[in-house]
């Protein structure tokens, strides 16, 4: 019988920090039995059980994308306990993972239509996931467009990625960050207020993701612009604790989040009455 | 149907632990809990309802998902034996299939092997549920609420009734059948005795207050989620628990880790949506951070977002929640306001 409460072993193979103040940092991890890497088949947007024996197991969106084979990338922002230790890790550190775990954006309904993308902070994880999975099948999408904001410039999360991404023009980056900055000639202004201002054509389909404020202040936005509450997508978090829809932790009216969501269009969010 | 004399009931429960792990009603304390039992003098049958639930059995109140150390990840053998109960009520049967439901699958994707959960699957697999009837139900009863009474033969694998020098036993499922066959004390029974059941049913039934039509209770929860209504309702609530903790149908649990980096378990204990814990974030944020929010997701958990899943309240009337609240939070009179008030 499959046990889905069990982590299997993967080694740290690459950390990186990402910001000035140490609070974000990126794991690259590697399969350790082939067997586990043949069984671990993902879609962007699903996410991980990531545990250290004896310290516990806390939730992330898988950062790396399915075309990019071998690795599996989570990036971890210091908030507590379980990802204190996380931070401690060591490259060569063996890692206990359970998934992939959730549901996956709507790749399907992407097809063929423009995609929006709206990302901030470090919330940008699964949406990176979702850009690099559209890159290296760039022929089934139409145009993909992408709004990012962060505090600082040194705040952006994947920046040597997001100069690769803006150099390209095979897809639109706008990135932004709060206030002005000494050396900043992109966007200034926060990302609900970008949105409007950026002339999105409401026929496309969005992913947003960031913190509730920003995603509060975004979607009437987008409402405003034209876009269909079936074609906003979005994903939620809760406290979580087995990932399968047993222990009640990250249910919203009769939905749990570790298997019904994470990701759920708008229209699916306003008939549920936590969700925000 | 079969039956025999109630002096041979230690012979039967012999008879059940050739190929069964055997668990009754036993003394705990001042409580009564289900047990596993070596022998017949064990079981405490004194009272109606065993004050903590049945659910232990096969979802114990910590449990070890796995242990680990230098070599690896080791999960606990599974049972050798599958289990009997005896001495199960109505509605701790019907609670226990009700929990099979969420553990065994989960909703919406059921043939999906990832949802599965093995610890319970491991235990409950092959057992055997022989359920009692209730020949004097508790004030605190009120199965007959949900299409149910005290002689409801629903998921038992064998049905008890005790009469007055027999036990009447039902084989309800093949596997309950084949267990009554092959008990050489069991005989049929004859016109005499289903004329004694008859009336301890008719006396049983007389026990009840009458049921209330729920029906519309869960289309009623629907539309007042944000009704003031609630405060009103979880005005005395002091979010103690107690209520989850004893509840049979309640299955929420948390997941903590033992031990130290290099030697340790991973464990499961049961919890509750009633801790203002449950749901604090890492970042501070708590999205019920009231206990006005909590008592309102435990009711509406049980008779609205479980039947949207799995078509069923999950409660089954047992009443364990109305004896043990501290501060007497009755669940009927909460469905009672709820069903009364006008939108
Ligand atoms: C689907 C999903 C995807 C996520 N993706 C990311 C990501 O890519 N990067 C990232 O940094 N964070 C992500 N999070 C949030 C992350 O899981 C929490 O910040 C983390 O669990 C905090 O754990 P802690 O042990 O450090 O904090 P503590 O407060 O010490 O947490 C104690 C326990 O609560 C749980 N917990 C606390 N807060 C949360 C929370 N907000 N969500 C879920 N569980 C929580 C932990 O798992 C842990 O078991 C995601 C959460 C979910 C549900
Ligand atoms: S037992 Fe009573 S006081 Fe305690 S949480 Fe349940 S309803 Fe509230
Ligand atoms: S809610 Fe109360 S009456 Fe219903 S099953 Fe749980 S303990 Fe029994
Ligand atoms: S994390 Fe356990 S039900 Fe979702």
């Amino acid at each position: 019988m499959c046990n889905t409460y069990l982590p299997f072993p993967m080694k740290v193979e690459r950390i990186i920090t990402e910001n000035p103040d140490r609070t974000l940092r990126t794991f690259d991890l590697s399969f350790i039995n082939e067997e586990d890497r043949e069984k671990f088949i993902y879609m962007p947007g699903q996410f991980c059980e990531f545990s250290i024996l004896g310290k516990g197991e806390s939730p992330f969106g898988i950062a790396s994308s399915p075309t990019e084979e071998g690795i599996l990338k989570f990036t971890v922002s210091r908030t507590g306990s379980v990802t204190r230790e996380i931070h401690y890790l060591q490259e060569g550190d063996i890692v206990g993972i359970r998934g992939p775990l959730g549901n996956w954006y709507p790749e399907q309904l992407m097809q063929n239509e423009d995609v929006v993308i709206i990302g901030g902070g470090f919330a940008f994880t699964t949406l990176r996931s979702m850009i690099v999975y559209m890159l290296a099948h760039r022929e089934r999408y139409g145009k993909i467009t992408v709004i990012y904001g962060a505090r600082t410039p040194e705040y952006f999360i994947f920046k040597e990625e997001l100069e690769t991404w803006d150099a390209r023009d095979d897809i639109t980056l706008h990135l932004t960050i709060d206030k002005p900055y000494p050396g900043w000639e992109k966007l200034v202004g926060f990302v609900p207020t970008v949105t409007g201002e950026v002339n999105l054509d409401p026929k496309a389909l969005v992913l947003v993701c960031g913190p509730p404020v920003m995603i509060k202040y975004t979607l009437p936005v987008l409402t405003k612009i034209g876009f269909k509450d079936e074609k906003i997508f979005t994903s939620l978090e809760r406290r979580m604790k087995c990932g399968i829809g047993k222990c009640g932790r990250c249910g919203i009216g009769s939905k749990y989040i570790c298997i019904d969501g994470p990701v759920f269009s708008l229209a699916e969010l306003n008939k549920i009455p936590e969700a925000f | 149907m079969y039956k025999f004399k109630i002096v041979y009931l230690p012979e039967f429960l012999e008879y059940l632990q050739e190929k069964y792990t055997l668990w009754a009603p036993a003394k705990s304390g001042t409580e009564t809990e289900f047990k596993v039992i070596s022998s017949f003098a064990e079981i405490d049958q004194s009272r109606l309802n065993t004050t903590l639930n049945p659910k232990e059995i096969f979802f114990p109140r910590r449990e070890v998902l796995f242990s680990y150390d230098e070599n690896g990840i080791k999960t606990p053998p599974p049972p050798e034996k599958p289990v009997a109960v005896w001495g199960l009520r109505t509605c701790d049967t019907r609670s226990i299939r009700m929990l099979d439901e969420v553990f065994s699958n989960a909703h919406q994707m059921p043939e999906k092997e990832m949802f599965k959960d093995p610890y319970w699957i491991n235990k409950y697999a092959d057992s055997l549920l022989i359920s009692q009837a209730c020949r004097q139900p508790l004030s605190t009863c009120f199965c007959n609420w949900f299409n149910s009474g005290p002689f409801d033969e629903t998921g038992s694998d064998i049905f008890v009734i005790k009469g007055e020098v027999n036990y009447y036993l039902k084989g309800i499922s093949d596997k309950g059948q084949e267990v009554l066959a092959g008990f050489a004390k069991a005989e049929q029974t004859d016109e005499k005795d289903a004329a004694e059941i008859k009336d301890l049913q008719a006396a049983a039934e007389s026990y009840m207050s009458p049921a209330l039509d729920i029906s519309d209770l869960k289309s009623k929860l629907d539309k007042i989620w944000d009704d003031p209504l609630w405060e009103e309702i979880g005005a005395k609530c002091i979010n103690c628990g107690a209520c989850a903790y004893i509840c049979p149908t309640c299955h929420c649990f948390d997941v903590s880790d033992e031990g130290k980096a290099g030697k340790g378990k991973r464990v499961r204990l049961w919890d509750a949506c009633m801790f203002q814990l449950f749901t604090k974030e890492a970042s501070g944020h708590n999205p019920r951070s009231n206990s006005l929010n909590r008592v309102r997701q435990r009711v509406m958990h049980k008779y609205n977002y479980f039947v949207d899943n799995y078509q069923k309240f999950l409660c089954t009337g047992c009443g364990r929640c109305v004896s043990v609240c501290p501060v007497n939070m009755d669940i009927r009179e909460i469905i009672k306001k709820i069903l009364a008030h006008e939108i």
